[in-house]
């Protein structure tokens, strides 16, 4: 068995370093471009969502390097991510890959016993315990996210961005190589003493824009056109709502162990959106108050195509926008996306931003 | 007086007008519904919505920004789930937001949740919390009335069972009997399927070219649970669900001569539920079988030119069915 799994930004070092500590061979899909979103949409369903067509091509990638089963999550809530797993299957067996096992990692609120089957079943060596192993891939996800945090802040004050761009593209390389958890917590830390290196302005006073939306396209930077590097080098000091870590420990260990997931999240969306209505609307909404409370200056939503949840949240913002006063920036993509256009509303976006903050220290 | 209880003609309203309405007067308010959708509802929904929700969404919009100054409340529940461990579709959960925040000057929106997610006593909280914010606090005159409107909903789907079309049933008008040789099986979710100006008089064109049809809702709901069963995975839809399992049981049919699929562009659910019925009969099904995809852009000559189409292929099969081997 070689094991496959999608990409969904910086999620493949939290996954390699699982699977190489509980023992079972892996293959980091290559990372997405897009002849991997043609060779997905091409076999997909014309109005599915953009992460499948992506997951698909992932799929297909890694297959012709040599695994034979791929491993995503699952859910059983109202957004279509749930059934992503059969019918994708379906295509793979119809496009002739027939003998990939596709195998869906339900969450365990739909009964956590299954999913520790499912972890167990997958560690056939047990060198470490599963859910040792678990917790190791968290931990490697805060890493990451200390890492991403730091850069947040570097980016857009360091004096020369190549050399972040560097430190970057050479930590990406090496991760890939790696081998087991403390090796790759190593290199984060490795990483992140390099980028403490970088020479900084702390003259600066960036401007704070706050990424929100839908949790695949705005971790994933080649759905989202590359947008933190792309803000950090103009300048801007980003921040991303969503995380890999914040996503294990709503999802996984927040439920195992008793408690509510979100909550902060429900409860500042609550005078918006009162309920669940699937997918993360209620904590995309709940995000975008946080960074409205938090003086951020603007906000860009992200979304793909036809996103069920999202589009529930994007007709309630323009609300968020008129109460506290904050610009959002809409932003929906899906295969046909044209680089440059985007580009230009972004640009557009951030001058109107700055423009509002001048404004705004003059009065 | 009695309070006006606005209600938008979209989404559900063709599966729970009858429900709704006879609670609603049983316990002493007055329902205003809108018409049938027009083009200027059409058009007032598509400037209100936003850009890239689904034609059904905008016209929902249309209908209440009509209902807006005729009213005194506009009913818009929220409904999240209405069976068990099942959802509709996240747009159903959020509907009551997305129209308070993208129309101007509505009034008061009763917005109770339905949610029967885990189990059907979410019905029973709705109604009390209907009621209640109506100013009826009497809990007999509520459970009798939510009674009322129990039967009343079973009459109404055993008529729409029997092969009535919903809008006839609510409208108390007569069935009308299509003589025809073919039938054909229509899936589609039923606020595409009987708001005949959205869907370009789907029904009427099917009539008036001789062709009868069964529509999603006129198949037996234990079938379509049965039907489900062979899915690879629980369908957590319950749109979906009845989607999948009537159209796996008209294609099964040996008296239904030809299937028509109606989607919405952009609809989310039928994005995944189209491709498995589209596989589904690209596999197994040996007879015509059709996508329609409407939005608010769809022409009228287009669309007549595919269901001409789609009867060729009906008549053409007829043809040869009883032909002799063309090889001798």
């Amino acid at each position: 068995m070689r094991l496959t799994y999608p990409h969904m930004g910086e999620a493949y070092i939290a996954i390699k370093s699982l699977f190489d500590d509980i023992g079972v061979e892996s293959t980091i899909p290559s990372f997405t471009t897009d002849t991997t979103l043609r060779l997905g949409a091409a076999l997909s369903p014309e109005t599915i969502c953009l992460p499948f067509k992506i997951m698909l091509g992932n799929y297909i990638n890694s297959i012709k390097a040599g695994a034979d089963t791929v491993l995503i999550t699952g859910s059983c809530g109202p957004c279509r991510y749930g059934y992503y797993g059969p019918i994708q299957q379906q295509i793979l067996r119809e496009a002739g890959y027939r003998d990939i096992d596709i195998i869906v990692l339900d969450p365990p609120r739909e009964g956590y016993r299954d999913f520790y089957a499912a972890v167990k079943k997958l560690s056939h060596r047990g060198r470490t315990h599963p859910l040792q192993a678990v917790l190791t891939a968290y931990r490697v996800s805060c890493a990451v996210d200390a890492l991403n945090d730091l850069l947040y802040h570097i980016r857009p004050r360091a004096v020369n961005k190549a050399e972040v761009r560097a430190i970057l593209h050479r930590f990406k390389e090496q991760v890939t190589q790696a081998c087991g958890s403390a090796e790759i917590l190593k290199m984060v830390e490795e990483t992140g003493n390099a980028l403490k290196q970088v020479e900084i302005n702390n003259e600066i006073k960036p401007l704070k824009i706050g990424i929100i939306g839908e949790i695949y396209t705005i971790i994933e930077p080649f759905t989202n056109l590359n947008i933190e590097e792309r803000l950090g080098e103009m300048g801007m000091e980003v921040h991303r709502s969503m995380t890999v870590r914040s996503w294990i420990q709503n999802t996984l260990i927040k439920p195992m162990t008793g408690r509510k997931s979100y909550v902060l999240e429900k409860k500042l969306s609550k005078p918006y959106l009162p309920a669940m209505i699937g997918g993360h609307a209620q904590q995309c909404i709940g995000h975008a108050v946080q960074y409205a409370q938090m003086g951020y200056d603007g906000l860009i939503q992200i979304y793909p195509m036809t996103c069920m949840p999202e589009i529930v949240s994007r007709s309630i913002l323009p609300q968020v926008e008129k109460d506290y006063g904050i610009p959002i920036l809409y932003l929906i993509v899906d295969e046909q996306t044209g680089m440059a256009g985007y580009v230009t509303r972004i640009e557009a976006f951030v001058d109107c931003v700055a423009r509002r903050k001048k404004e705004m220290l003059h009065e | 007086m009695a309070a006006k209880i606005g209600i938008p003609r979209g989404m559900y309203y063709y599966k729970h007008f009858p429900f709704t309405k006879t609670f609603l007067t049983e316990i002493g308010a007055e329902i205003v519904p809108s018409p049938e959708t027009t083009k200027e509802i059409l058009d007032k929904g598509v400037q209100y919505c936003i850009d890239d929700a689904c034609l059904p969404v905008k016209v929902y919009h249309g209908h209440a920004h009509y209902l807006r100054d005729k009213a005194d409340f506009l009913l818009i529940p929220r409904l999240t789930s209405i069976s068990k461990g099942e959802y509709i579709c996240p747009k159903f959960g959020g509907l009551p937001e997305m129209v308070k925040y993208s129309v101007p000057q509505l009034p008061r929106i009763l917005d109770v949740e339905v949610n029967m997610l885990r189990s059907r006593w979410g019905l029973d909280k709705a109604l009390y919390r209907l009621a209640y914010g109506l100013g009826i606090k009497n809990p007999f005159r509520i459970r009798q009335a939510a009674g009322k409107a129990l039967s009343a909903h079973r009459s109404f789907k055993g008529r729409v069972l029997e092969g009535h079309s919903p809008n006839d049933v609510i409208d108390g008008k007569p069935p009308k009997y299509i003589n025809g040789r073919d039938t054909v099986g229509l899936v589609a979710h039923p606020y595409l399927l009987y708001d005949s100006y959205i869907n370009m008089n789907l029904l009427n064109k099917l009539t008036e070219r001789g062709i009868r049809y069964v529509t999603t809702e006129m198949v037996d709901p234990h079938i379509i649970e049965q039907r489900c069963m062979e899915l690879p995975k629980r369908m957590f839809w319950s749109s979906g669900k009845e989607l999948i399992g009537s159209a796996l049981y008209l294609m099964d049919n040996s008296r239904i001569d030809g299937v028509l699929f109606l989607t919405a562009f952009s609809c989310g659910i039928d994005s995944l539920v189209g491709e498995f019925i589209e596989k589904y009969a690209r596999r197994d099904y040996r007879k015509p079988f059709m996508v329609l995809n409407i939005d608010e852009h769809t022409g009228d000559a287009g669309f007549n030119t595919r269901i001409e189409a789609f009867k060729d292929l009906l008549n053409g099969r007829c043809k040869d069915a009883t032909d002799l081997s063309s090889h001798g």
